[in-house]
């Protein structure tokens, strides 16, 4: 009889909680979208500076200062590119209940992930000690540099450690098939992250 | 044997620039049916990768940023 209330109210428990993740999931959602915006509104406002101080100058980039390595960013920017596609495949495959995929391209978005803070860390190694561009040194060119494409770098370095963190947890059983908000957030982000660097390559290496 | 990076990494920019065109682009024809806030941010952030897969690889054939050498 005690063990047959205990099950009962088990059950009622874990119907509870599915009530409360239903309930709570689109004001999560709304929560973690809001988060995005005001992230929004942080690069624009960098971005927009930036923008401004260029037109406002003599020429760009200013004189003794070289145009930035454009194949290297090319392919740096076809990494994250790639990240964020083989991010939507995973999320995909994690729906249709397919862990196996799930984890190659989870792990393959680390990796690329991974792979395009390698390639920063090349870019600034060159500007830094063949270009001596620095970011106090140089001017609006490399403060505005370094501080965004920094801002951004920070960004997919956080991005690296949540997903890791997401599919060690989807790994010990956290997600189910109906129950999965953690992943849908992190593939937003990550999409975020693309998503900012499409303008900052076109600003930094385009025009 | 000489490798010249630069075009190395342009050869690789183009090739990796037009699978993730047409992947990212594949998923959100597949996705353009579903419904949902989060489906629509989805199907935004999916349209503007596939954007940005094409601007690298523009800038990978030199369509773009090809700007001529300081003198």
């Amino acid at each position: 009889m005690a063990v047959a209330s205990m099950s009962h109210g088990a059950i009622a428990e874990h119907e509870g909680a599915d009530q409360l993740y239903v309930e709570t999931r689109a004001l999560r959602l709304q929560g973690f979208l809001l988060f995005l915006v005001s992230d929004c509104v942080l690069f624009s406002s960098f971005i927009f500076a930036y923008l401004y101080m260029r037109n406002s100058g003599q020429g760009w980039p200013p004189p003794g200062i070289s145009r930035l390595d454009v194949s290297l960013g090319a392919l740096n920017s076809v990494v994250l590119f790639g990240s964020g596609a083989t991010m939507h495949y995973a999320l995909e495959n994690w729906k249709h209940n397919n862990f196996g995929r799930y984890a190659f391209f989870m792990l393959a978005t680390i990796l690329l992930g991974s792979a395009f803070l390698s390639g920063q860390a090349v870019e600034y190694t060159h500007l830094i000690f063949v270009e001596h561009v620095t970011w106090a040194g140089s001017g609006i060119f490399g403060a505005s540099f370094f501080t965004l494409t920094g801002m951004h770098g920070f960004h997919v370095t956080c991005g690296v450690i949540y997903l890791t963190i997401l599919f060690l947890q989807s790994v010990h059983g956290v997600y189910t098939k109906d129950k999965y908000f953690g992943l849908t957030a992190g593939t937003l982000y990550w999409h975020f992250v693309d998503v900012i660097w499409v303008v900052l390559f076109s600003i930094f290496y385009l025009i | 044997m000489h490798i010249d990076v630069p075009i190395l990494e342009k050869t690789v920019a183009v090739v990796g620039g037009i699978i993730v065109a047409l992947v990212s682009a594949k998923a959100l024809k597949d996705d353009w049916t579903s419904v949902g806030i989060d489906n629509g941010v989805f199907k935004l952030m999916l349209g503007l990768l596939c954007l940005g897969a094409v601007i690298a690889l523009l800038a990978g054939v030199g369509v773009l940023g090809n700007f001529p050498k300081a003198a």
